[in-house]
């Protein structure tokens, strides 16, 4: 009786060792959390877009791929990565209240600051689409026309080409 | 002898429930994906957001409860070593029984949640949560783990 007791005890010890190891059962599994950063759009105007002097009833046309004076935006961000583009472009210089018209818009966008190796673009046919460089930069090159009336007064005339671009 | 018998049927008395059950299971199904951050612009994403929560799916003994526990990264790690603050408000983590991300029990992933399993002994944590890149924030890929721990109460 008191052997089997003691085994009664012990199989008891056991049957509770058990029940606690399986109390204490746990298991785990795991997933990923990501994000991908990527670099801020910068758009910074690099060269205006100049005609200089200019005459009355003389039409002026700067092209896009004037280096000295043709118009110039420099765009950095995320590499090979497509964005939208579009401008917003006067229809006239002013001073003084007066105008002189502007239009005949050309343009030029290429990974690389140069006006070959691109693509040809429409300004005013914007929005439009294109791709950052493996390095994250982008160029766009602007030329337009001025047709200064045969009354226009003389003076400084200015305008405001603004190019916005996001992913 | 009687001491014997009574210890037999205490023993079977301990085993005999978990018989023929559903073992513990804890399967990650879907990572919590931030997708595409901009520098200084947070971005949330929803425990019912279908395609960036993450999810686990659990299984267990039919009808009974289990303590859930999250291991969460406070940042993502990305190029460099370069981190991205990641956080879980108090109601980010969602349970269902039913395994539908349309029908959760929100509850504070930073902390222990008692969960029940169906009757087929299954269910489902859905998981959403914050990143918040700096101003200044490194351009790259960043990831983390996160491990959910499940404890059974037979």
């Amino acid at each position: 009786m008191y052997t089997a007791s003691k085994a009664a005890f012990a199989t008891l010890v056991l049957a509770l060792v058990a029940a606690a190891s399986v109390r204490a059962q746990g298991v785990n599994g795991s997933i990923s959390a990501t994000a991908t950063v990527q670099s801020p759009i910068t758009v910074a105007g690099a060269q205006n877009l100049a005609f200089g002097n200019v005459f009355p009833g003389v039409a002026k046309t700067v092209a896009y791929s004037d280096a000295t004076n043709g118009g110039r935006f420099d765009v950095t961000g995320q590499g090979s990565t497509p964005v939208t583009y579009s401008f917003a472009l006067p229809t006239n210089l002013t001073s003084s209240g007066n105008n002189l018209p502007i239009g005949s818009w050309t343009g030029y966008v290429n990974g690389a600051n140069s006006t070959s190796g691109g693509s040809a673009i429409t300004p005013s046919a914007t929005p439009a689409g294109a791709s950052l460089s493996a390095g994250g930069t982008l160029f766009f090159f602007v030329g337009a026309t001025v047709t200064p009336a045969n009354n226009l007064p003389a003076g400084s005339y200015t305008g405001t080409v603004t190019l916005t671009v996001s992913y | 002898m009687r001491g014997l018998r009574y210890a037999f049927v205490l023993t079977a008395t301990a085993f005999m429930p978990l018989a023929g059950q559903r073992p513990l299971t804890v399967t990650g199904i879907q990572s919590l994906t931030f997708g595409t951050l901009l520098p200084g612009m947070p971005s949330v994403v929803s425990r019912t957001d279908a395609v960036k929560s993450g999810r686990f799916d659990l299984g267990g003994p039919h009808d009974t409860q289990g303590q859930v526990t999250f291991t969460l990264p406070s940042v993502l790690t990305g190029p460099a070593g370069a981190t991205l603050p990641l956080s879980f408000g108090g109601s980010d983590a969602g349970y269902s029984q039913s395994q539908n991300i349309g029908s959760q029990v929100g509850f504070d992933p930073n902390q222990p949640f008692l969960i029940t399993f169906s009757g087929q002994g299954r269910g489902s944590i859905f998981l959403g949560g914050t990143a918040r890149p700096a101003p200044i924030q490194r351009a790259g890929s960043y990831t983390g783990t996160i491990t959910l721990n499940l404890t059974a109460f037979p």
